[in-house]
């Protein structure tokens, strides 16, 4: 390939990068002026906004608040994909393309239908708008995406490894134990990540679901319906570097495992 | 229970000192071997416990949901009142025909996924491409890795991110003031220019990363041969490149226009009244006590109906695509 198309595709990607990270960079500035009024350009520069989330003890709970639905919905979501996982990786049975198909459904269904689905049954089996309604939403929701990471794991688990436990005398739940599940390690850890991510990221569904305490981004949604501030930035921000760190911790010790491992 | 044990188990057999064996007094302990008769006495409780519960799982909360939809969707009214005859009507879907104010949104939204699912290629195609192709392979992580940063914040921070890039005292309006190439704001924002601009910025990645995996996958071998073969640089990447690289736009395709319908947030806060999407058309339906609630359902099913058509259909084309070519 020559030199040309070479610089031109860095240029591409480069702009492609910035374009990715000016939004953010710009609203992360933002967060600084020195006004209630939003927009460039910026004369007087504050700390105010950003010392002002932690502060607020509404603003503090509600990051309590999804953290905590982020978590145990995680659980949930881990337990059950993992226990899928397992299953669609057992044999070559009937049904299991079936199977398959149902496991991936609520990842493939649009953001809003997934929510509207969540609502009209989540009242079908008494569950009242609140925590406990996002939870259980959030957790369907992220099954499917750690059965996919499990399975791609499982799929590169040496038989060897079990022939030999069930040789030295392991039931199936023994050999499940010591060898399945800490091979799965990077696996769990990795999908435990990506769930808290979109637990804690989810708009449309906590939405839909939450009763009078609103998770973060409803909280930020209701905010910039009456209007733009630099609080709002602030409150972004921290949510922005949460995530951010959360995602380069994890995929910095999801290679270290799997160097380990290997 | 089984993710916390884990790293517990990691451990007790990295150490794998000859201790008091935490295994054996596990695999001796009355509640595992009780649990073990409980599971193995016999192959079919083995099943129905092992497959049979996550079957139960799949069976009410993942179908469950949609197929209460789907009943919804053809009751006459939901809840139903007390001393109310039920009955099953087609009135909820039929009510979408009727009223462009129902209909207009719903081809707008589709127009608009399939706009974003174009754009959102030929943005993130040469971006793949380099990666893939021209960048060292210890680097790709790291590139890849600062390109999937702004993908984990959520989307509504992205979307506020947006406002203020395009807002009238936004940024582009400031510099291209300050350029000169311009007296008065251009109002970007609450259209559907500004609608498109946020959904691409959050449904690049899933149009990316296909394309990074499927570009690759591609050996170098492949387009050396073509080149032996006399083939220029155009005709190798029309030729060659592309086609082996349609499995990763068509599985791109299907997830970002699946996805770029169901924001709902984004074209709340970016739209205005000439951009509404079907999204809030259907909350709409959701905000009030319930009583519309059967509409709404109608209208959710209609949306994943043609939305699913719509991606088996560009699954297919692809297929069918790839086929042909190889």
């Amino acid at each position: 390939m020559n030199r040309n198309t070479r610089t031109a595709l860095s240029c591409v990607f480069w702009a492609f990068v910035v374009y990715l990270f000016v939004p953010l960079i710009l609203m992360i500035v933002m967060g600084f002026k020195d006004s209630k009024f939003i927009g460039f350009p910026i004369r007087s520069w504050t700390l105010d906004w950003y010392l002002g989330v932690f502060d607020d003890a509404e603003v503090l709970q509600t990051f309590v608040y999804s953290i905590l639905i982020a978590v145990v919905s995680t659980l949930i979501s881990v337990l059950i994909g993992t226990w899928l996982a397992v299953l669609l990786n057992a044999q070559k049975f009937l049904g299991r393309a079936i199977i398959y198909g149902l496991m991936i459904l609520p990842a493939l269904v649009p953001g809003i239908i997934s929510a509207i689905a969540f609502r009209i049954y989540a009242r079908l089996l008494g569950i009242e708008p609140g925590m406990g309604a996002i939870i259980w939403a959030h957790a369907i929701h992220n099954v499917p995406f750690v059965t996919l990471v499990v399975m791609a794991r499982l799929s590169t688990l040496p038989q060897s490894m079990m022939d030999a436990a069930r040789d030295l005398g392991a039931d199936p739940l023994m050999t499940f134990m010591r060898i399945t599940l800490p091979y799965l390690t990077p696996a769990l850890i990795g999908g435990s990540i990506f769930c808290l991510l979109l637990s804690f990221d989810d708009f449309v569904r906590s939405f839909f679901l939450g009763g009078y305490d609103p998770t973060l981004p409803v909280l930020i949604f209701a905010m910039l319906r009456s209007g733009m501030s630099p609080e709002i930035n602030a409150i972004s921000t921290v949510a922005l570097i949460l995530t951010a760190a959360l995602g380069i911790w994890a995929e910095r010790s999801s290679r270290r495992l799997k160097r380990e491992n290997k | 229970m089984t993710n916390k044990r884990g790293p517990t188990t990691a451990k007790a057999i990295s150490k794998n000192t000859g201790k008091p064996p935490f295994w054996g007094r596990v695999a001796t302990s009355p509640t595992y071997q009780g649990l073990c008769a409980l599971i193995f006495t016999s192959p079919r409780r083995q099943f129905l416990i092992l497959a049979g519960l996550p079957l139960l799982y799949l069976l009410t909360q993942h179908l469950g949901p949609m197929l209460q939809m789907l009943r919804v969707s053809l009751m006459d009214a939901y809840p139903v009142a007390p001393g109310h005859e039920g009955y099953v009507t087609l009135e909820n879907f039929g009510r979408f025909f009727n009223e462009p104010v129902f209909w207009k949104p719903f081809f707008r939204t589709l127009i608009f996924a399939a706009a974003i699912t174009v754009v959102t290629l030929i943005i993130t195609y040469p971006v793949a491409y380099y990666l893939a192709r021209h960048v060292k392979r210890d680097h790709q992580m790291v590139l890849l890795l600062l390109v999937l940063i702004p993908f984990w914040t959520g989307e509504i921070v992205r979307t506020y991110a947006i406002m203020i890039l395009l807002g009238n005292n936004g940024a582009i309006n400031l510099a291209l003031k300050f350029l000169g190439f311009i007296d008065r704001p251009i109002p970007f924002m609450y259209t559907g220019f500004s609608v498109s601009v946020g959904l691409i910025y959050l449904t690049a990645l899933y149009m990316l990363l296909p394309l990074y995996s499927a570009l690759e996958k591609l050996s170098k071998n492949v387009t050396e041969a073509a080149a032996d073969l006399g083939a220029g640089p155009w005709t190798r990447f029309w030729r060659v490149t592309l086609p082996m690289s349609l499995e990763g736009i068509g599985s791109g395709s299907v997830l970002v226009f699946l996805i770029s319908t169901g924001y709902y947030g984004t074209p709340v806060l970016l739209g205005g009244p000439n951009s509404t999407v079907f999204a809030e058309t259907i909350a709409g339906f959701f905000h009030n006590a319930g009583d519309e609630w059967p509409t709404g359902a109608a209208f959710a099913m209609i949306m994943f109906v043609a939305a699913l058509a719509v991606a088996g259909g560009l699954n297919r084309l692809f297929n069918a695509l790839r086929k042909g070519d190889t």
